[in-house]
């Protein structure tokens, strides 16, 4: 044996790996392999002669513009019928979906930029980024780590319901407004940013941050014209890719509380138009298409400026 | 009053602006905040728990801390409510984990081709054929791929869900594919990322030494991209679970009920006390495996 093959399998042996990752993924794929075993699904359904025709059926008969039903296709027809139902409710609906999303994810951005600091360990600890020199009392301590792990707690809770079954609760208790909708993404968002952000404080570089901490800078000062000016380009970034996944969202919460895509979506599914479904769902895929374009070029800019 | 006294070096003294020009950045974003809430016509008076809703918001909300552990109204119920809550978990679970197990092949499949990674570099093939292939079919397939996995997402699995159920048979294939669908869209896109930002060295080192092109794909760029990729597949479990709850809203999709529909049910009856069990039910399930998969990402990323 020469030398490079032991030097290839001193590397293999020596290779990074983590037994808990391991039994994880076994664990993981089992159980994925397992369910879809246990649901029975079968996509004969739909990759089949029969899947076939059924989608013909709805895209021929079903979904036909009904102006157009048992006419030849027109795509002027088509066209006029298009814009003149965006124009008597679609824009409008998705004007105020985008507008949900949106003043859900500033809210949300607002509270989560106020919890990212007491959840975030090195900055919420009696020694922030550097040792004070003597040893914090246990007292204070504790007294820190329980500010962490309440806030922890609090953020967890707040992500942990789906947006849908908040928006859900929520209508029973405010009522028909689009608060339903905004409070429900707000809090979901307030739940995963707050997490995110505090990340990103804890993953700052502490150098600079205890050399002004060692200058004499108080917790305020610290935040204010250290921490924040570091973190804020992370923030931002978090923030418009946690918007792009508000506007997917927006377009089912609009169905609760007010007259947003969800809403007309529904309508339609309820009155059996086919047809005005499938242009609402392609109206809120484009409308999502448009926040993902508007958040890759805003966090492109915000990942030069930084 | 002290006054101000310039720097040993001359310079004048000036407060550090704590951010700068973000500020006005972070301004523009409250601007356009303030439109939103204004286009929406929202009253923040309408959040005040006072009018008409009272009853049911304190009444619902004071179950909270004392959800039901067994079924409340009159009535012989053949399973405990515990039973049945866990059911329901293991229904959420297994829609949630179908769903996302056909994610994953296409996400593998999809993001091989949307990746850039296996054009070659720069189209040097290493035959004329190769070469001519890798320049015009390479961004042909590319750009394919790319507009069907963006279209894949960019429909809410709740919609995926209404129209499969419009076009075919009820089944639980139509509910695991309305999940499979968005997701396998979502991890095709970030797959794809991770291949074309994993380094390419190994690679380029397995195509000096003249691997072919799935060779060089297969060992040679996937395992750097890998403990990302497993790291955000778990995440997007997590994710999964929530959505399997919202579908479990619309409908069984002739599967055991899921959390979503007892929850429904419950609400619906105005049972608090069962719907806060179900409702925790639902939290535990999230944090646990929030808990798992980023104990994962710590130890694969982290």
């Amino acid at each position: 044996m020469s030398a490079r093959d032991d030097a290839v399998r001193r590397l293999w042996r020596e290779r990074p790996r983590s037994r808990f990752v391991r039994v994880s993924v076994l664990l993981f794929g089992l159980l994925l392999i397992g369910c879809w075993l246990y649901v029975g699904a079968d996509l004969g359904v739909v990759f089949s002669p029969e899947g076939a025709d059924d989608l013909h059926e709805f895209f021929t008969e079903d979904a036909r513009p009904k102006p157009l039903r048992g006419e030849a296709w027109d795509w002027g027809v088509a066209a006029r019928w298009a814009s003149g139902e965006l124009d008597a409710r679609g824009w409008a609906a998705a004007g105020a979906t985008l507008a949900i999303s949106i003043l859900a994810i500033v809210l949300a951005a607002a509270f989560a930029g106020l919890l990212a600091w007491p959840a975030a360990r090195t900055f919420a600890t009696p020694e922030a980024f550097i040792p004070s020199g003597r040893e914090p009392s246990w007292l204070r301590r504790t007294a820190w780590k329980a500010v962490v792990a309440g806030t922890r707690v609090g953020l967890v809770l707040m992500r942990s319901l789906p947006e849908y079954v908040l928006a859900f609760l929520l209508f029973t208790i405010v009522g028909k407004s689009a608060w339903p909708a905004v409070l429900a993404l707000m809090i979901h968002n307030t739940g995963i940013l707050g997490r995110l952000d505090a990340e990103v404080i804890e993953n700052l570089p502490p150098r600079t941050l205890a050399a002004q901490r060692a200058l004499g800078a108080g917790r305020a000062q610290l935040g204010l014209f250290g921490v924040l000016p570091a973190a804020l380009p992370r923030f931002l970034m978090y923030f418009f890719y946690r918007w792009e996944t508000c506007v997917r969202e927006a377009t089912v919460l609009s169905m609760i509380g007010l007259a947003g895509l969800g809403y007309w979506i529904k309508e339609a599914d309820a009155h059996d138009r086919e047809d005005l479904l499938l242009l609402y769902v392609l109206v809120s895929s484009g409308l999502v298409l448009i926040g993902d374009f508007v958040s890759a070029i805003a966090r492109r800019v915000v990942r030069q400026a930084s | 009053m002290v006054p101000d006294l310039p720097p040993p070096d001359g310079t004048p003294a000036r407060r550090p602006f704590p951010v700068g020009r973000r500020g006005v950045v972070i301004l523009l974003l409250l601007l356009i905040g303030g439109w939103a809430w204004a286009h929406l016509d929202l009253d923040l008076g309408d959040l005040a728990i006072g009018r008409e809703d009272v009853g049911t918001a304190s009444e619902f909300l004071a179950r909270a801390f004392s959800p039901a552990l067994d079924h409340e109204d009159e009535g012989t119920y053949e399973t405990p409510l515990l039973v049945l809550s866990l059911k329901a978990v293991g229904s959420t679970i297994a829609f949630a984990a179908a769903g996302m197990g056909l994610a994953i092949l296409f996400g593998l499949a999809l993001g091989f081709f949307a990746s850039t990674a296996w054009w070659g570099e720069r189209g040097t093939g290493r035959s004329p054929t190769g070469r001519v292939l890798s320049l015009t079919l390479a961004p042909l397939v590319y750009g394919a791929t790319r507009t069907f996995i963006t279209v894949m997402r960019s429909v809410h699995e709740l919609w995926w869900a209404l129209l499969l159920l419009i076009i075919f048979p009820t089944t639980p294939t139509s509910a695991v594919l309305a999940i499979a669908i968005p997701y396998g869209g979502t991890l095709a896109k970030i797959y794809s990322e991770m291949i074309d930002e994993a380094s390419r060295a190994p690679a380029l080192a397995l195509k000096g030494m003249g691997a072919s092109g799935l060779q060089i794909y297969g060992f040679g760029l996937i395992p750097s991209a890998l403990p990302d990729m497993t790291a955000y597949t778990f995440y997007r479990f997590e994710c999964a679970l929530r959505s399997a709850t919202v579908l479990g809203f619309f409908g069984t999709f002739g599967l055991p009920p899921t959390l979503g529909v007892r929850i429904r049910e419950a609400f619906g009856a105005t049972d608090y006390g069962e719907a806060w069990t179900h409702l925790w039910m639902l939290i535990l399930l999230v944090v646990v495996f929030d808990w798992w998969s980023g104990a994962v990402r710590r130890r694969l990323v982290g």
